[in-house]
């Protein structure tokens, strides 16, 4: 599951280090525009359905959050 | 009550003395009288509107409030069962009152330009009425606060509050009411209710950040708008050079008009012990025009990303095109094309939330074309730079972005200002087909309403406001660095612009006061 979402979101922020960074968001890593890409993207390839309401920082300000939010969501 | 006037600051006076001289617990009741009662000495009867988005965004929060509440106190596959029934009732009560609020919005500011545009594209064979309402003060940023509120309410974000007075000074508070910032409720409300002892801090940083506010609207905006009036009042007279002279001197007082005033808003509610939300983020610095939508009325950007542009991208007709697209173009444009139709519909509301007609609709297309397209081409600009090994913090490229940026602007602001469309696109063409350049030193420039040094006063005090933000860009905190210069500097910061402003702005007989910009909108 990880591999799979580090090939997303280095296909669709190159030059981001997704490995060691941990606060994507509150850093300004990732916009707004990359966001809405990734999660279409993670809708996509996971088959989970996201909310609005899953569109906080806390969800993807690293690898290991969004991996969380995943998970939670294909429980 | 305009914020510029002696009576203003007289009210102000007296609500900061009056709210720390009250017992702690009445503070926030003291605020709500005095809020209502600098809104209604604007006008008694537009009052009814803002009592209106408050009852009724009111009694929506509780409802959403009460639907969540029962929905969490199921458990088990009862609750999985009961979920989609709850979604759909609070689906409801969210758009009713949404309905009733942008209807409201609607009849307000936009019938008339609908009636008129339905008449004329009919060739006058459908004629709708005219509505005579009076437009209520600051009506757009009050209803995005409050609408924010019960959206907030429907995602369960937090509880909604259950006192309707304390729930009507969030959506009234008298320095925002007027023209922002779009704050939310989370952030604005305990600050509201919290007790507040005096500290002389507070009231220096307040009086410090009205005083730049005052001086930037006083000594700049209101200057550079003489000029700015009587070129875009007669545009036909005028030269292609002296055109984009009124289009830069647009730029610099709409900047100066609309921060200055938030200052002097952040600065009153700061003499409260309040914090409100920041608006303006040196525009100047933004390296394209995305970014400079990042820095300029950035709560009504923030707003726009969390209730429209969220909701747009996870809705079924968006998701539905990126799975079309994803499939059948493929690659990054596959990726790109549902993200930047969302991002399109977001400009085009932008531009129509400020106001109706054809230019601001255009102004919004202009910025989702720009902004779509450039989103569209990323990879490519990503790859040029590669190609020509530029690093992306490389200072030449800065500098190419925020130039480039600059134009942008500079363009979409023939398009506000212009009398009408068609003026607009006139006077761009002036400004390349005719720019007859000796116009700016022949004397014609000495001719528009202002004097060889008003000249002097806006762009030097421009290069203070530019110096200003430019060491805040680095890093430097400002007040931080007049904190350690000791007592007699940072009263010097307060008094100096007071001099400059009595010396070069209200004092002058001939000095002409103009109504803030955005309390049309």
């Amino acid at each position: 599951m990880r591999e799979k979402l580090m090939e997303i979101l280095t296909e669709t922020c190159p030059g981001v280090d997704f490995e060691t960074e941990t606060a994507l968001i509150d850093d300004g890593l990732l916009e707004s525009l990359d966001i809405v890409t990734i999660v279409a993207e993670i809708m996509d390839a996971f088959e989970v359905e996201l909310n609005v309401e899953d569109l906080v920082p806390e969800n993807f300000n690293s690898v290991d959050a969004m991996l969380e939010l995943i998970q939670s969501l294909a429980e | 009550m305009s914020f510029t006037s002696v009576g203003f600051i007289g009210f102000l006076a007296a609500v900061v003395v009056l709210y720390y001289a009250l017992p702690k617990k009445c503070q926030w009741v003291f605020l709500l009288a005095a809020s209502y009662g600098f809104y209604m000495a604007g006008g008694v009867k537009t009052v009814v509107y803002l009592l209106f988005t408050t009852l009724s965004t009111f009694v929506a929060g509780l409802w959403l409030g009460r639907l969540n509440a029962r929905k969490d106190a199921l458990t088990g596959p009862e609750k999985k069962a009961q979920a989609p029934v709850f979604k759909r009732k609070k689906q409801m009560v969210t758009a009713l009152v949404l309905i009733a609020n942008f209807g409201l919005l609607f009849a307000l500011k936009y019938w008339n330009f609908t009636a008129s545009a339905v008449s004329g594209a009919t060739g006058g064979s459908v004629i709708l009425p005219q509505l005579n309402l009076l437009m209520p003060l600051g009506i757009s940023f009050y209803m995005f606060q409050s609408v924010g509120y019960v959206v907030d309410c429907y995602r369960g974000k937090y509880k909604p509050q259950r006192n309707v007075f304390k729930y009507a000074l969030f959506t009234s508070f008298f320095p925002q009411v007027v023209q922002g910032p779009i704050s939310r409720y989370d952030q604005l409300s305990p600050q509201l209710m919290a007790e507040h002892s005096f500290h002389a801090d507070h009231l220096k940083y307040g009086i410090q950040l009205c005083m730049w506010g005052y001086f930037k609207k006083l000594v700049i905006a209101d200057r550079a708008a003489v000029l700015v009036n009587t070129v875009f009042g007669d545009y036909t007279s005028y030269s292609g050079s002296i055109i984009a002279l009124a289009v830069f001197f647009y730029c610099i007082q709409l900047y100066c008009d609309f921060s200055g005033g938030i200052d002097v808003t952040r600065g009153a509610a700061q003499m409260l012990g309040i914090d409100l939300a920041e608006n303006f983020r040196r525009p100047l610095f933004a390296t394209s025009l995305a970014d400079y939508w990042r820095r300029w009325h950035i709560t009504l950007g923030q707003w726009m990303r969390d209730y429209v542009f969220f909701s747009l991208t996870l809705s079924k007709p968006i998701l539905k095109l990126g799975k079309w697209s994803r499939k059948k173009i493929g690659g990054t444009l596959g990726k790109v094309i549902p993200t930047a139709t969302a991002t399109f519909v977001v400009y085009l509301f932008i531009g129509i939330w400020h106001g109706a007609n054809f230019r601001y609709i255009f102004y919004g297309l202009w910025n989702g074309a720009i902004i779509t397209s450039s989103q569209l081409l990323a990879n490519t600009y990503y790859r040029c730079r590669m190609k020509l090994k530029l690093a992306d913090d490389n200072r030449g490229l800065y500098v190419f972005r925020m130039v480039r940026t600059w134009i942008l602007v500079f363009l979409g602001r023939y398009i506000t200002r212009a009398p009408r469309l068609m003026a607009a696109f006139y006077m761009m063409w002036v400004t390349v087909s005719r720019p007859v350049l000796s116009d700016l030193w022949n004397g014609t420039a000495l001719t528009l309403g202002i004097a060889r040094m008003d000249y002097v006063i806006v762009l030097g005090a421009m290069a203070i406001v530019v110096a200003a933000e430019f060491f805040q860009e680095r890093g430097t905190e400002i007040r931080k660095w007049l904190e350690q210069r000791g007592f007699l500097v940072q009263w010097l910061a307060i008094l100096l612009p007071l001099l400059v402003l009595l010396v070069t702005g209200i004092l002058r007989g001939d000095y002409i006061s103009s109504e803030f910009i955005y309390k049309q909108f």
